[in-house]
């Protein structure tokens, strides 16, 4: 296995190499305008000795995991001639269910990116690893002589090999102390919770966001669609938000009420009182928020067991645990998140902020982590950190922590090494790598490996070692192969794993006490958050996820400060003006985003930008809330917020959110087991075609089971070699998405509510912009897709200029052959593209086409067997990705295809169905299971 | 006052304004000509290659089937060049010396691959599927022509769009049962309408969308 | 002398007994040396072109600037321009649209006119048919510089190749590219040979041997015999005929390039007639501008009288009032299809982001013209050229309001964007002008601006008279 995973790069530097010249061809268009007239000599270059079962141009798939916030999500990544080029999810796995999250998606530029850190970097002149193994040396007998102690600096671990390496340096080194931490918060208790949302039928959240990005995010929103599917056994679930900016989670509820976290946390307690039946005095609220409350505890005792609390992270400890323990008295479906055994634990940041600052730390390890930037972005840990002696950096990126620290290793990228990773649930999945090093890197398993003393570590060995503990154990081999093609680790235990289920999480000392947080001295509460494609600032220097829209403000490329618009309209500022958010720590600027919907007196902001040394793409973007709160504390009273005279506005991909009047149609929505009037196609003059081939291939999409999670958009542009274009063009309307999801802002002016709509292309049958190409570059095809020839279209653009659904995308500079944005056009990036797709040329315009790549590609091996191709069989990139499977695709002709069912749904309908363009990509409408005592419940 | 213009004049003007718009047809047919020629499509052309490897030989005189180096041809889009390992499995007892064959033995010493010219060359943005036509029962000479005739290897067909849709519109002539499709000699096309039809059958084809431009454009 | 004159002997053959029109004279010289004189002197005369100099330079600046940034436009790509990826038309089209327009007037004028015995239109169908040449030719680069890759603009033309490939016939683009294609061959040959009498008359009267070569080369041997004028008239007359349903196609067609689709603001057959008439308008404008350059210019006054100046106001009078209605008419259909996006669509042109510009739009092609009502307007050279210009204005305004308003608010309420017009947008349109004059003056200054035979014919009609 080693050696396959091994030998891979010889081929895959091949067809980069041959791949750039074919790009650079193309780009000039001389491809085409020097027909052949003096083609350039192409060299063709044959293996010397041909890996094994390695076919030439055909993909190859590997089962492996990737880890978010720490947590491992299986997934499987298809090589072709080497190149990882695609990620998607692993069925077999309950973290990815087979889908996937915008951050797997993306995983493939941070492979790829050309600013990851190539080289250890350390003493000059540098003679690489032996000089650092040399100083690792001295600097090991200290410690083995408790004269200079390791100190190891984590993030979330969760790597049963990991774990094992850390509790044998243990016992190495006397005196070893290993701090761990969440960039998110300190606050694990409320983030690491999996609610199964699929057994409740009355779901409240408390400023919990189990929708929004994070390891459990597939699961839950699976989960959470699984309970809400109007066919779904006990009916259908009804959730209720009460959060104080706008999350995912709350963008899918039922209904939502907006308070300012001290709020919350009284109403929790409240809550929890009158559930436990010794009910306080009730929490002061305006009159239509108390009716709110009432209704929902009522309906929430009415949900027995059914009825889940979910308490989110802004919440106080004391809280948290009180929540929880009334939700275990009454059996609500809850569960823990896989933790860390209570034998092997590491120490807080705080912790090693102390000791740093008193100067005990002389020989330490960051691995994997870069807490100058999002631990304690100050000078005071800066300055502490260039005083250590021996202080060593292991990460991908040369970052922030890395330029204060004597020693930057590089470190593999979970595609190139070889680990395991425990997912949320628990679940392990041991990480294979699909590429060798790209550059001299090492695994974290590997640097591990040199502080034990080894020459040569190997992480291969490494993990193996952890899950074959009796030397001599014949079963193994199978095992581990088994182990390798399912992705899932089952049978075996190692000696230190993590444990899911009711595992104690010690309640961290608490710092933050909302209750004093009011705005009543004219100060806000500041909220951070995770930002919803860049997370925690890991993700910062990857453009797939810079240009990947914000799910419900579709901005791009920065974080906003988002406000309520009366306290806007107190500051006098407007969406785009910069203002300034300062606390007693420090001060920030970001770019107002007005927030229909957020609760008054609250500040939201999220995490991840603001970051200096992150790399050509991600420097200089937005501000890092960090700033303001000491330590990893998330809800930050009585900062300051104040309007400058600078604007900035937000590149955003949606200008318009709204549905007045008639608009409104365009996203439909009903209440439990409703349905929409019956339209079936208008009649025609013409008829309906008649296909000539035994495919007509159809989507549906079903609104209801959108979450908004972008992992469509993102899984798209991988596919499909969609460019990224960058935060100017982003501002200038040019986003290249083929698959967009529209966000609208729908309910009421007392109960803002948002729905979203992914919008591919609908592949008309009688298509508007097929007769206005003067060049037939956009015609049909026999199976019904609206294709376009992109070597044949000149670019007048008529088709775009007389497409209803404006789904049509245009190349207006050579976005991905030859004027990339900033460096992604430099090498290894190009070899990300997906060979099966052209790179689209400048001038030309392009769209979805139902992954046409992938029928061709199912056609032709049913072809090669003489089969028809098989319902399901094939699935385009989004419907593959989508963690509710919203998206349905398949063969009309098909009488018993799912997609066919779906089509005969009482809430199917079709976008402009008016205009006669007799859409193949149709959709079912929103669902909102209202309560019938509240506002909008008649719905 | 002098006259300004000879008698001849008149008849310069005219041959003038007749010209013009023959100029033009000519400009149309004079483009088309060359782009189908093969100054244009190198069909008919050697290619110099690093080992000057002989079809000729190796099929015609030998016999191998094409099966033997170009591995993937029945189940890849690409039929795949012989790795340097595929020759020594022969030249490794033959012309063991040979100075010809010093690259072959130069490649796998160093491990570095064979540079091999290219002969047939598809633009970036055709896709095109050995496997499918190959089992399809598309003969291997239907493209590369007999190659147990070509010392060098050469380009047998233009290779233009036109030449591709030729076959695409009316694929019957073209096809042979399956024993037939690698060997070089089978004249292409057939001119056996009842053949046609019984392949066309027998291989299930769909006509129907072998004209899209999906088909090989994505 | 006679030799000299006798370009002007015989008198042409008078035209059909529908005399000249009633009241005060339309040309102010009484022997047709005079005539002879009057057009040809400058050409053959270095010495009177000082004012020619000072505007050629002008000229020749922005004719560098617009082949400079249609340079800088294909090294770096259309994306210079303001277009995204939903308002994907622009000023290109805009541009296109309204050169075209103004193309049209000229043949329409000579043709029109002459079909109907309109003989005041001898003193400017000259200018008028070369005006045609120079903006169709403008026009046609238009669509060449709005294209993604123009490198292929010739697979818009059905030429045999070897990826047997053909046009799409259904496109309206297509069409179009025909429509401009005849239109501008025809109207070379129309223009042309309205141009053989008086090349002759040059070459007789020219002093310098080159003069007379140059000019006896296109005269193609012209020699005034009764012969010549008989098959001349006839034959010019012909082309006339043909001209006119020429003319109309052309800007139907282009009407069609909008009316061919299904986007609101768009979608209307109404199109097709009143952008006919919308470019009659524009055209009688610009003519309006260049009779009065070329009667200071070259001192016409007494070719291009005031008396000219008017007819051209009654006629723009008249466009003007056919556009309005024009509007009127899609105003109504839209509110009373029901539609909802039509409703919407409309309430945006009125009210919406480019509001100030639909209204001045508004002002200069509806309300402006109305002062034409008034005869001391109509006889004020100053007004009727200031007029003519704001036409112009508003004739561009509403090209690119079509363009806009439709693009920027259909039926995607998420997909709704504006345009932001950046630096390079404004050079080609300015350029596309400077260019525009620089061609116009290079024509006057080597062929007579004003029909000699045909003004000559005129004065002879109300001398007799």
């Amino acid at each position: 296995m080693n050696d396959t995973a091994a030998s891979h790069a010889a081929p895959a530097s091949r067809i980069e190499i041959s791949r750039r010249t074919a790009l650079k061809l193309f780009t000039g268009g001389i491809a085409a305008s020097l027909a052949g007239c003096s083609p350039p000599a192409e060299k063709n270059m044959p293996y010397v000795d041909m890996p094994e079962g390695l076919v030439p141009g055909e993909p190859q798939y590997y089962a492996t995991a990737l880890p978010l916030g720490g947590y491992g999500r299986g997934v499987i990544v298809k090589a072709v001639d080497g190149r990882p080029i695609k990620v998607s999810g692993n069925p077999r796995h309950p973290a990815s269910l087979g889908s996937t999250d915008v951050f797997a998606e993306a995983a493939l530029v941070e492979l790829y990116d050309p600013e990851r850190s190539r080289d250890i970097r350390g003493t000059q002149p540098i003679n690489g690893w032996t000089d650092f193994l040399g100083e690792l040396q001295q600097w090991s007998g200290k410690a083995k002589r408790g004269e200079a102690p390791l100190h190891l600096v984590t993030s979330t671990v969760a790597s049963p090999t990991l774990l094992g390496q850390i509790a044998a340096l243990k016992q190495q080194y006397p005196g070893m102390r290993w701090f761990a931490y969440d960039p998110l918060g300190d606050d694990e208790s409320a983030r690491s919770l999996i609610p199964r949302l699929d057994r409740a039928s009355v779901i409240v959240s408390l400023g919990a966001d189990p929708l929004g990005s994070g390891p459990m995010q597939i699961m839950a929103s699976r989960a959470f669609i699984n309970g809400r599917m109007p066919e779904s056994p006990g009916g259908m679930s009804r959730l209720y938000a009460i959060e104080s900016t706008w999350t995912l989670t709350g963008a899918n509820a039922d209904h939502r009420l907006a308070l300012p976290p001290d709020k919350i946390d009284a109403l929790a307690m409240e809550i929890v009182g009158r559930l436990e039946g010794h009910p306080g005095s009730p929490l002061s609220l305006e009159k239509g928020a108390r009716h709110f409350v009432d209704q929902m505890i009522a309906d929430l005792q009415g949900a027995g067991a059914g009825g889940l609390l979910l308490p989110g992270p802004m919440l106080r400890e004391e809280t948290v645990q009180a929540v929880l323990q009334s939700g275990k008295r009454r059996g609500a479906p809850l569960d823990r998140a896989a933790a860390l055994p209570a034998q092997l634990r590491p120490e807080a940041f705080a912790a090693f902020e102390e000791a740093l600052h008193s100067r005990k730390v002389q020989n330490l390890l960051l691995l994997d982590c870069n807490p100058a930037f999002d631990a304690a972005p100050d000078a005071k840990f800066a300055n502490a950190l260039k005083g250590v002696p021996f202080a060593v950096h292991a990460g991908l990126y040369d970052n922030e922590t890395a330029d204060l620290c004597r020693w930057q290793l590089p470190l593999s990228h979970p595609l190139e090494a070889w680990s395991d990773l425990t997912s949320a649930d628990g679940t392990v999945a041991i990480v294979q790598p699909l590429i060798r090093p790209l550059y001299d890197t090492r695994s974290q398993h590997e640097i591990l490996g040199f502080y034990a003393g080894q020459t040569a570590p190997s992480g291969y060995d490494a993990v193996r070692q952890t899950w074959n503990r009796e030397p001599q154990d014949k079963g193994f081999e199978d095992w581990w192969r088994d182990a390798l093609v399912k992705g899932v680790v089952s049978g075996r235990s190692p000696q230190f794993t993590l444990s899911a289920g009711n595992a104690e999480i010690s309640p961290p000392a608490s710092s933050q006490s909302p209750s004093d947080a009011s705005a009543a001295d004219g100060s806000f509460v500041a909220l951070i958050q995770p930002d919803p494609t860049i997370y925690d600032g890991r993700f910062t220097n990857n453009a797939w996820l810079q240009e990947c829209p914000k799910p419900l403000s579709k901005g791009t490329w920065t974080n906003a400060v988002s406000l309520a618009p009366e306290d806007a309209a107190a500051l006098g500022a407007s969406d785009g003006d910069v203002l300034a958010v300062s606390s007693s720590e420090g001060k920030i600027e970001g770019p107002l985003r007005i927030d229909k919907g957020q609760a008054r007196g609250v500040v939201g902001l999220t995490l991840g930008y603001g970051r200096t040394d992150a790399g050509a793409i991600g420097n200089g973007l937005g501000y890092n809330p960090r700033l303001l709160s000491p330590g990893f504390q998330n809800v930050v009273p009585g900062v300051h917020v104040k309007k400058t005279d600078r604007r900035a506005p937000i590149p955003s991909t949606q200008m318009h959110f709204s549905l007045e009047g008639d608009l409104r149609k365009l996203l439909p929505e009903v209440a439990p087991g409703g349905s929409l009037p019956e339209s079936g196609p208008k009649p025609s003059l013409f008829g309906p075609p008649q296909p000539r081939d035994p495919y007509s291939w159809a989507m549906v999409i079903d609104a209801a089971a959108c979450t908004g999670c972008n992992a469509c958009v993102v899984a798209c542009q991988v596919e499909n070699n969609v460019a990224v274009v960058g935060p100017d063009e982003v501002a200038n309307g040019r986003a290249m998405h083929w698959l967009r999801i529209d966000s609208y802002n729908i309910g009421t002016a007392e109960e803002p509510r948002h729905g979203f709509e992914p919008v591919p292309c609908m592949q008309c049958e009688k298509a508007p912009c097929e007769p206005v190409c003067p060049v037939e570059a956009s015609v049909h095809d026999t199976e019904g897709l609206n294709v376009q020839v992109y070597n044949r279209c000149v670019g007048t653009r008529f088709c775009q200029s007389n497409c209803p659904y404006k789904v049509r995308r245009f190349n207006w500079f050579a976005y991905n052959s030859g004027q990339e944005y900033k460096d992604l056009g430099e090498d290894p990036m190009p070899a990300r593209n997906n060979p099966d797709v052209t790179v689209r040329a400048r001038g030309v315009m392009e769209k979805c086409t139902y992954c046409v790549q992938r029928i061709s590609g199912a056609r032709r091996d049913a072809e090669k067997a003489d089969r028809p191709i098989a319902d399901g069989e094939l699935k385009t990139a989004c419907q593959e990705a989508c963690p509710t499977r919203a998206i349905t695709f398949g063969n009309l002709q098909d009488k018993g295809s799912k997609v066919n069912a779906r089509r005969a749904d009482p809430r199917h309908f079709t976008l402009l169905e008016e205009l006669g363009t007799r859409p193949r990509t149709t959709y079912l409408a929103r669902v909102r299971n209202a309560n019938p005592k509240l506002a909008g419940g008649s719905a | 006052m002098a006259q300004v213009f000879k008698p001849r004049a008149n008849t310069i003007a005219l041959a003038i304004l007749v010209s013009v718009p023959v100029i033009v047809v000519l400009v149309f047919i004079v483009n088309y000509q060359l782009h189908a020629s093969p100054y244009a499509t190198l069909m008919g052309l050697y290619v110099d290659q690093p080992i000057p490897f002989s079809h000729k030989h190796h099929v015609g005189d030998v016999g191998l089937d094409c099966r033997y180096c170009h591995t993937s041809v029945e189940n890849a889009a690409y039929a795949s060049l012989p790795p340097t390992h595929t020759c020594m499995t022969c030249h490794s007892q033959l012309f063991t010396n040979v100075a010809m064959l010093a690259p072959v033995r130069q490649s796998l010493a160093t491990g570095t691959p064979i540079a091999w010219n290219r002969v047939y060359k598809l633009p970036d943005y055709v896709y095109f599927d050995h496997s499918v036509h190959v089992k399809n029962g598309i003969g291997c000479s239907t493209c590369h022509g007999d190659m147990s005739k070509q010392p060098l290897t050469v380009k047998e067909k233009p290779l233009t769009m036109g030449w591709c849709l030729k076959c695409h519109r009316d694929p019957g002539p073209h096809l042979r049962p399956a024993s037939e499709v690698f060997d070089p000699h089978v004249p292409d096309p057939h001119n056996d309408p009842q053949k046609a039809v019984a392949l066309l059958r027998h291989y299930v084809i769909e006509t129907g969308n072998m004209t899209d431009c999906s088909t090989c454009h994505r | 002398m006679s030799a000299i004159v006798s370009g002007a002997e015989p008198l042409p053959p008078a035209g059909e007994t529908a005399g000249a029109p009633q009241g005060e004279r339309l040309t102010h010289v009484d022997t047709l040396d005079a005539v002879n004189t009057l057009v040809s002197g400058p050409l053959l005369d270095r010495r009177r072109w000082r004012r020619w100099w000072i505007a050629m330079i002008v000229a020749s600046l922005l004719t560098i600037l617009f082949f400079g940034s249609m340079i800088y436009l294909f090294y770096e790509g259309i994306g210079i321009f303001g277009n995204n990826s939903i308002v994907v038309w622009g000023y290109p089209i805009a541009n296109y649209v309204w050169w075209i327009g103004i193309g049209n007037a000229g043949t329409l004028i000579s043709s029109m006119l002459l079909l109907t015995h309109q003989h005041w239109r001898a003193a400017i169908n000259r200018l008028a048919e070369a005006m045609t040449l120079m903006a169709v030719a403008i026009a046609g680069l238009m669509p060449i510089m709005h294209m993604g890759r123009p490198l292929y603009f010739y697979w818009l033309a059905p030429y045999p190749n070897t990826m047997a490939l053909w046009p799409q016939w259904r496109s309206a683009l297509i069409w179009d590219f025909w429509a401009i294609l005849s239109y501008l061959l025809f109207s070379i040959v129309f223009w042309y040979t309205g141009l053989i009498p008086d090349l002759a008359t040059l070459r007789d009267r020219a002093i310098t041997p080159g003069k007379r070569i140059f000019y006896g080369a296109l005269a193609l041997g012209w020699r005034n015999s009764a012969r010549h004028w008989h098959i001349y008239q006839t034959y010019y007359r012909t082309m006339a005929a043909l001209a006119t349903p020429l003319v109309c196609s052309v800007h139907s067609i282009v009407g069609l390039d909008f009316a061919a689709s299904l986007m609101p603001g768009w979608q209307e057959t109404i199109f097709p007639p009143y952008f006919v008439v919308g470019a009659m308008y524009s055209g009688f404008g610009i003519v309006v501008v260049l009779c009065a350059a070329a009667r200071w210019g070259l001192d016409l006054e007494s070719l291009i009288t005031i008396r000219h100046f008017e007819l051209m106001a009654k006629v723009m009078l008249m466009a003007g009032t056919v556009m309005f209605l024009s509007y009127a008419t899609e105003w109504f259909s839209a509110w009373y299809s029901g539609r909802g996006v039509d409703r919407r669509f409309l309430t945006f042109e009125f009210t919406g982001a480019y509001a100030p510009l639909y209204w001045i739009m508004i002002f200069c092609n509806c309300i402006v013209v109305q002062a034409f009502w008034f005869r001391t307007v109509r006889r004020s050279l100053t007004a009727i050229v200031i007029i003519s210009i704001l036409i112009n204005i508003g004739m561009w305004l509403e090209r690119i309001l079509i363009v806009w308003n439709t693009l920027s608010h259909h039926y995607i309420a998420s997909m709704w964007r504006l345009f932001y017009p950046t630096l390079w947008d404004w050079l080609i349109l300015f350029g596309s002008l400077g260019f525009f004059a620089f061609l116009y003056l290079l024509f006057a200054r080597f062929f007579p601006v004003v029909s000699i035979h045909e003004v000559r014919e005129l004065v002879h009609r109300e001398a007799i008279r």
